[in-house]
């Protein structure tokens, strides 16, 4: 569906610009390594929760990436410690289970629904890949 | 109604053959409140693929009528051959097994069926050759992928070759083989799936019911192998042919995607989310863009955001606002020098291009993309960060970075600018 993949443009770049200007708002003077690749990986973030937020509540794996990034800031040491197990499905056989694994929230899915979703999330992927490098090539002028 | 009668009737006989066999799956297939076409398609869908058709012999048929119908009240409104099909429905039920049984009350169905359909037409065999035509129409019409009841949707293999089968029996020989070979050149089978292919190539033997069949041995239905009536195997083969489907679409998606095993397919998959990510990762690395530089970018955005709230048309005026001050600059620039202006706009992401090259390319490749302002002289795409696409890493994309200088000294009215990949995969 074109019509729907060019309004999902629209809101993530907007919100990932938001997110941008708000992150460079709060650039710490200091320039340390640690502080430089905090704020990497907070871009990285904000870069997948503006696709997640953009794509909304409709796909699986858009859900699985917001319902993270939630608990993460609210329990950070917690989710690093402890996994969610509720998820897990009975089958593991090579191939699927890596794909579950890079698919965000493809644990818990039968391998049909996970062809689906990733057929998806590919889609927004690129997306995501060629809005970022347009912002990067226009901020490097 | 003759379709209400129709459903009684089913209804009633899978009663009688659950109660006689104690086999309840066929009873909860049924769904009474359906409407006339799903109740046909239901009925096709859950015919087995029969190789060799049923006769039409109507002198024995009415012979046997008379001794063995059910109650004929019920059976007064069909063919005289369902009652043949119910006889010998009954000796089955009573001789040979549950699986052949359940085949001939489906044949039972799908003769009832044509003979709901031969109803409304004048004569008896054209009418049921013309319920015949009719049937893949509505074949064609209905989808089946989207109806819940699995092991009903024994799947459109199973409706191709049990049509093809019907096909043969009605322009073909009286006098059937048993195993009629599988090339079934039906025109309209090309509709279905190649699925359907080696499926119909398999031998049509059900070794069980090959064996004691007194009376009629030239009528009886076997069973596929592969297509056996079992509900767990329909499921199965359902489940099968829904994660091909989305292979294929999934092989449209990624590059490189000529791999036909599917193993090897899904590990091209997997590579290329993880690079799509690794791309992700490496470009949030790059981006320490100034906030100076992203700020304008945010107020184009917000301002877009706003005054369109997710339609083309507003945000594309405001487009066309924002980019011509990007074309007074590029005007002012070329007034002076064309290579500054080239520079310019290249790092823009833009590039400069005779307007009848950008309206060949955009009316080849662009039929997806976001709507191109042709309203000017100068063709702008929209905010430069949102147009066209600039491809995957192996993606069939147009670069339309050339730029033919040469001739823009002779082409002064005609300038254009396009964003530079324009990618004609589809998105």
């Amino acid at each position: 569906m074109p019509s729907n993949h060019n309004s999902i443009k629209t809101r993530f770049t907007y919100r990932f610009a938001r997110s941008l200007k708000k992150l460079n708002k709060n650039r710490p003077a200091s320039q340390s390594m640690k502080e430089t690749y905090r704020r990497y990986h907070m871009i990285r973030v904000a870069s997948y929760a503006s696709m997640a937020s953009a794509v909304g509540p409709k796909r699986a794996w858009s859900r699985a990436v917001l319902w993270k990034i939630r608990n993460r800031t609210l329990h950070r040491t917690l989710m690093k410690k402890s996994r969610i197990h509720v998820l897990r499905t009975r089958k593991v056989s090579g191939n699927p289970n890596d794909l579950r694994k890079l698919v965000p929230g493809g644990e818990g899915m039968d391998f049909c629904r996970l062809l689906n979703e990733t057929a998806h999330y590919i889609k927004c992927l690129r997306t995501q890949v060629q809005i970022m490098k347009n912002i990067v090539d226009h901020c490097s002028n | 109604m003759n379709i209400n009668s129709l459903l009684n009737q089913e209804q009633s006989l899978q009663e009688i053959h659950s109660h006689q066999n104690g086999q309840p799956q066929m009873s909860s297939h049924f769904d009474p409140t359906s409407s006339h076409d799903d109740f046909l398609e239901q009925m096709l869908s859950s015919i087995p693929s029969s190789t060799s058709a049923f006769t039409w012999d109507v002198s024995s048929v009415a012979g046997r009528a008379e001794n063995q119908t059910p109650p004929s009240s019920l059976l007064s409104q069909f063919d005289d051959q369902s009652a043949l099909l119910v006889s010998k429905l009954r000796q089955h039920q009573i001789s040979s097994g549950a699986a052949k049984a359940l085949m001939l009350q489906q044949q039972l169905m799908l003769s009832r069926g044509l003979a709901g359909n031969g109803l409304r037409s004048p004569t008896g065999a054209s009418g049921g050759e013309s319920g015949l035509l009719q049937m893949p129409l509505s074949l064609n019409n209905g989808d089946h992928a989207d109806v819940v009841d699995g092991s009903f949707q024994s799947a459109n293999p199973a409706n191709d070759a049990s049509m093809q089968g019907l096909f043969n029996g009605f322009t073909g020989s009286l006098g059937q083989t048993a195993n009629q070979s599988q090339h079934f050149h039906h025109p309209q089978a090309q509709n279905f799936g190649a699925a359907a292919s080696p499926a119909m190539n398999q031998p049509a033997v059900s070794g069980s019911t090959g064996g004691g069949t007194p009376a009629q041995p030239r009528q009886r239905v076997r069973a596929r192998r592969g297509q056996a009536t079992d509900p767990h195997s329909i499921a199965e083969r359902l489940r099968r042919e829904r994660i091909a489907e989305r292979m294929k679409a999934l092989q449209e998606l990624v590059p490189n995607a000529n791999k036909t095993d599917k193993a090897s397919m899904l590990d091209e998959i997997i590579d290329y989310v993880k690079f799509l990510q690794l791309q992700v990762k490496v470009l949030s690395m790059s981006r320490l863009g100034g906030a100076a530089a992203v700020a304008p970018l945010v107020a184009d955005m917000s301002s877009e955001g706003r005054s369109s709230n997710g339609t083309q048309t507003a945000s594309s005026s405001n487009n066309n606002d924002n980019m011509t001050v990007t074309e007074h600059q590029v005007a002012k620039l070329m007034e002076e020098d064309m290579g500054s202006a080239m520079q310019y706009l290249q790092g823009k992401g833009l590039c400069l291009m005779p307007i009848s090259l950008a309206t060949a390319i955009s009316t080849a490749t662009c039929h997806s993309r976001n709507p191109i302002a042709t309203s000017n002289n100068l063709h702008t795409s929209n905010n430069p960060l949102i147009s066209g696409e600039a491809g995957g890493p192996s993606s069939p994309s147009m670069s339309v970075l050339t730029v033919q200088s040469a001739a823009f000294g002779g082409n002064g009215a005609g300038e254009a600018s396009v964003k530079d990949a324009t990618s004609v995969s589809k998105s």
